[in-house]
Order: C-alpha cells, then structure tokens, then sequence
C-alpha cells in the first residue's frame, strides 16, 4: 500500500512538472508580448528594453523555466505583470468564488443527473424524458445555454439580478448552467451502469433470494452502479474547481476563470501560468483521492494496491 | 472438516421436506424452443441429475424451475412443490418462494457473488430476511453456515469477497446461501464444473451429506456422467430440449437404452483413452441450437436411426420399473 501509494504521488508529481514545462513553452510560442502589453503600444524600444530586462525576459527560456521552478517549490508563482501582485494572492483571492460555483454545479449535476439516470436506468427501455434531455442539453453548447438562461430568468422574467458579482440568489443561474450541461452525460453513465448491473448474475442471487425489488436495487444494484459516477466527479471537481472560464465569464462571476481570461488578454504570463498549475495539482490531487476512495468502495480494486 | 454438528441442521428445519414434480414443461426465448414439453419429479429427498451436452436445454429448466428465467423467456407447464405450482407463482407468493421453497445455485459463483460485499454480510442476508433474524444473530449463523459447508476457518472467510476466496471455497459460499434460506428443492447448475476433480469431489460429498440431513430435494445438473454417478439417484438424459431417458442411476448406467445415453455413458473412458493416446469416439456432430429437425431430435447424429426417427418423435416407453425412453429402436424390439 505504502509503495502504491509513494508510486501514485511520484507520477503525480511528474505530471505536474510535464504540465508546468509544457504550457511553459507554449507561453513562448503564443503571439504577444508582455513587454508591449505592460508599457503601452507607444512605448520607446528603450522602455521596453527595460522592462524585458527588469522581467527577465531576455534570459535564455530554459534559464527562466528554471527561476520560475525554483520559486514554484517555494509556494512563489510570480508577480502578475499588470496587477504587481503576488499571483498566489491573487487565485487565493478568487478561490471561494469559484469553489462556491465550482461545488453548487458539481450538486446539480450529480443530482440531476443522478436521479435521471437512476429514474431510467430501472426501466428496460430508454425512456422519452431522457432523449428529449440529451438531445436537449447536449446538443446546446455551454456559452447558449448560459445566455438562454441569463435573458430568460434573469433579464424577461427578473428572478435573479445579472449584475455580476456574487452573493444572494445571483449563484444560481451559473449553477444551474454548470449543473445542466454536465447533467446528461451522468444521465447517461448512470444509466448505462444500472443497467449492466441489473444484468448481473449477482442480482440474479438476490432475486433468488426473494428479496423485495427495494431491497435488491438498495443494497445490490445502487452501490455498484455508482462507482463509475465516483471517477466522473472527482474529475469534474478539480476542473470546476480550477475555475470555469465561459460560464464566469458571461455572468461575472469574479473567480479564477476570470482572471484566466483577462490574462491571457493581458499577456499576463504568471497570471496564466499560476492558474495551469493550480489546475494541473488539483487534477493530481483529485484523481488520487477518487483511486482512494474507489479502493474503499471496490474492494476489488486493493488487490492490485497491494 | 464440519465444524457444526449433524443435529443443527435437522433440529433447524422448519419446514416440511417436500419433493419437485414438473410436469410439460416448456421454455421459449422469442421463436427459439429451448424446453419443448419436458416432465419428471423428484421425490422429497432425492436427487435426480439432469445430463446433457450444452444447448440441450437442462440450464432453460433449471432456469425456469427456479424462476429465474430472464425477461424476454417464456414458461409454460407447471412446476409443483408441495401444493404450490412455481410456474403460475407470481409477485409476493412467488418472491415469498423464492429462497425457501426452491434455491438455485448457479456454475460460476464469481459472477453470482456480489463483488463489493462479503460473504458472511450475503449470507446473513438471507437469515435476516428468511428468519427475522437481528444483525448480531443473523451475523453469528453466515459464521456457522459457512462452517457447515466445510470452510475451515469460517470467521475469515465470512470477512471475505468473493475475488478474495478459492473456487472451491466460493461454490461453498453459494451453498451457504442457498442453505441460508433452508429450501426444500435446491436447483444447481453445473456447480462443481469448472472445479479440481479434488475440489469437486470435496462438494460432491459435502453436497450429498447435507440432502441426507436436511431431506432436501436436488436437482443436479451436469454434463459430466462422472458426477451424475457420485451424487444421483435418478438420472434424467436431455437432449434437444427433450427428455430422451429417465431411470434410476444404476439401471442407466448398466442398461442404457438410448443410443445418446449409450454414447454419454461410455463418453468418460475418453479421458483415458486420451492419456493412451487412443483415438477419440465421440458423439459426432454437435446438438441442435433452437430449430429442431422433424421427429427425433438425435437421429441427424445417432448411428442407429431408422426412417421413422426422421418422420415422427417416438413415444416415451416404461421398459423397467421407473426406466422410461423415447426412442424408435426401443420401439421396435418390443
């Protein structure tokens, strides 16, 4: 278990470094230069001189890889170029925000999809309701859904103010965004695994041990269903929490999805970087505790952990 | 190797032993006829094996006495324990049944264990729910059952899941359960097949010791002749969805009628002669799947037949006490 574990935390570790030199590199190779962003488009090449110098920018890339690692392990992501604040601050400054979003979509989209999935997943045919919502909701990309639901609840009908910000009722239309268009695809799989569980042979043994339907679907049919929609989450929740770029973006909801945007607009490159990384560990972070928490569930699983 | 006495078992019956009487059974997956009007019964306990190669219908009737049948199956005919006919059993009665009136025991225990539970907590289900009994109770009696079934250190291996026991120690867990319910008719399908001959023959024996105890009545299905003369007292020879030999284990062995039983029974010696590097004499040709020629369903394969077996199906004979075949040869010498 020990060496298991010590083997997970080190592929992790060397995700996260592959991550970090990657996006790295392609931080080198997108259009746009901080030094010009910072200083205005009318700067001199005196005062841009300066600030690459004053940036480290006219270091060799691998020598600035390698400062900007270095600070990395020390919990130091840079300084933003526009803002001249640590960014470390600056996500940990929008991490409630996006974690408050991050988990009510999460919900909804366990909920909704949850239930639908068990709801049809107990049927022998696919039922009409749950076509209607993959056709529905899949097919509508994230950024329609979000306007549909911001001019019909928020502008015509004025349930829920759509002044940006956060507080009050104003999470739950970007909840409800999130929760929608993840809703289908746990639908589905939860459908999917209901089914193929329905079809085992040991739900044939609890029938013939002449339980009722409730007890069989209770003790033999939901926990073994729902293990596969235990990885999706896991997943899920790493991503919303490392912020949702379009739907914060068009309800103004201040997290680190925002800042994303407007750094990469900024050519703020720590800025950009800093959100990748945090992104890359929680993923880490994240698909380590699913593994983990699969092993309690699935004792299958521990054999190999051993 | 047993743990609890022989007394538990019988002081534990609460039940009258009851024996199984299916009569015209027949088994349909959508136009495929699978059990095509198949009768016997089973004394209380007795043990009558159900021999025949694959796709001649013996799991569809084991199936469809259990009622486990999958949707889409249908069930005609009637299957009787004690006043109840299982076949027409349906909702509270049938689910009350379940378990208590006829257990099934399927071939592989792997699959038919919950995987993400321990044997001792699938076990102590059914005690709870069969016996009302109270978690402790109902835990304290998987423990026991399980030691009944000859697992020597029964408290581990009630902690167990099923990828965490043996083969041999996972068909003892299904007994357990079946046992759990304490049925008067276990249907078992094919369980010891993909077992060691040692490990068979362990359950075999433990097998036959618990219907001497508790008068259960089994039904035994195999396509190994083997196990038919370890554990029988019946035997009952299948054959395209029909039953083609009925008799009693000695009278079968010794005197085989049909030429298909004739062919399984001396089908064993092939092991043997393998290891002499021999040549094989096996039934040629393979049982047919769903469509069934006209008349006798053996006579594409059988090295005896005779116009009329193409024409009509021969009627079922009584030529010994309790020794019944359906063949044209048969037939004729009389």
């Amino acid at each position: 278990m020990a060496r298991y574990l010590a083997t997970r935390v080190g592929l992790g570790v060397l995700t996260i470094f592959s991550v970090v030199l990657l996006t790295f590199l392609l931080m080198f190779v997108v259009p746009g230069d901080p030094a010009r962003a910072i200083a205005g488009p009318r700067a001199t090449p005196q005062v841009l001189a300066l600030v690459r110098a004053n940036l480290h920018l006219n270091e060799p890339v691998m020598t600035q890889f390698w400062r900007y690692l270095v600070g990395m392990l020390h919990g130091d992501l840079g300084v933003s170029y526009i803002q001249n604040q640590p960014v470390a601050t600056l996500i940990a400054q929008r991490l409630p925000a996006t974690a408050e979003l991050g988990l009510s979509g999460l919900a909804l989209e366990l909920i909704l999809g949850g239930a639908l999935g068990v709801w049809d997943g107990l049927r022998p045919k696919r039922s009409r309701l749950l076509a209607v919502v993959n056709v529905g909701l899949l097919s509508v990309p994230t950024f329609s859904l979000a306007f549909l639901l911001l001019l019909a609840f928020g502008y015509e009908l004025s349930w829920f103010p759509i002044d940006g910000g956060t507080g009050g009722s104003r999470i739950v239309l970007p909840a409800l965004t999130l929760g929608l268009f993840g809703m289908p695809y746990y639908a589905n799989v939860v459908r999917d695994s209901m089914q193929e569980t329905l079809a085992a042979a040991y739900t044939r043994t609890a029938v013939a041990k002449g339980l009722s339907r409730g007890a069989i679907i209770r003790r033999h049919v939901l926990r073994n269903a729902l293990s596969p929609v235990l990885t999706m989450a896991g997943l899920d929740f790493a991503i919303l929490l490392s912020g949702v770029v379009f739907v914060e973006t068009v309800f103004g909801w201040p997290g680190i999805g925002q800042l994303q945007t407007q750094a990469f607009y900024d050519v703020d490159r720590p800025v950009l970087m800093g959100t990748v990384v945090v992104a890359a560990v929680l993923v880490v972070i994240a698909t380590l505790t699913i593994d983990l928490l699969r092993m309690l569930i699935d004792p299958r699983t521990r054999v190999q952990a051993r | 190797m047993i743990a609890a006495g022989a007394g538990t078992t019988a002081d534990r019956r609460r039940t009258q032993p009851a024996g199984l009487s299916v009569s015209d059974l027949h088994v349909r997956y959508g136009s495929s006829h699978a059990v095509r009007g198949v009768s016997f019964s089973v004394p209380a306990g007795r043990t009558l094996a159900l021999v025949g190669e694959s796709g001649c219908g013996k799991t569809s009737v084991a199936l469809a006495v259990s009622r486990l049948l999958p949707a889409g199956a249908t069930l005609e005919g009637s299957v009787r324990v004690g006043g109840l006919d299982l076949a027409c059993a349906a909702g509270r009665e049938l689910r009350d049944a379940r378990g208590r009136v006829v257990a099934y025991m399927p071939q592989d225990a792997m699959a038919a264990l919950n995987p993400v539970q321990s044997a001792g907590r699938q076990i102590a289900e059914v005690l709870r729910h069969r016996r009302g009994l109270g978690r402790r109770a109902a835990a304290a009696g998987a423990v026991a059952l399980l030691a009944q079934v000859g697992i020597r250190d029964p408290h581990t291996a009630a902690r167990r899941c099923a990828h965490e026991l043996s083969g041999g120690m996972r068909q003892r867990v299904m007994l357990a359960i079946a046992l759990a319910g304490d049925p008067q008719v276990l249907v078992a399908d094919e369980p010891t097949t993909a077992l060691d001959v040692t490990v068979q023959a362990g359950i075999l024996a433990l097998v036959r010791r618990l219907v001497a105890e508790t008068h259960m009545t089994l039904v035994w299905i195999t396509h190994d002749i083997g196990v038919v003369a370890e554990i029988a007292d019946d035997v009952a020879v299948m054959y395209g969805g029909l039953i083609v030999e009925h008799g009693p284990v000695r009278e079968i062995f010794e005197r085989p009628a049909h030429p298909y039983t004739g062919a399984l029974v001396r089908s064993p010696r092939l092991s043997r002669r393998a290891a002499a590097k021999e040549p094989f004499d096996a039934i040629p040709g393979s049982p047919p799947l769903g469509e069934f020629p006209p008349g006798c369903p053996f006579h594409t394969r059988c090295a005896h037949a005779l116009a009329a077996c193409a024409e009509r199906m021969p009627e079922t004979l009584q030529i010994a006490d309790g020794h019944r075949v359906a063949c044209h040869l048969t037939g004729q010498r009389a």
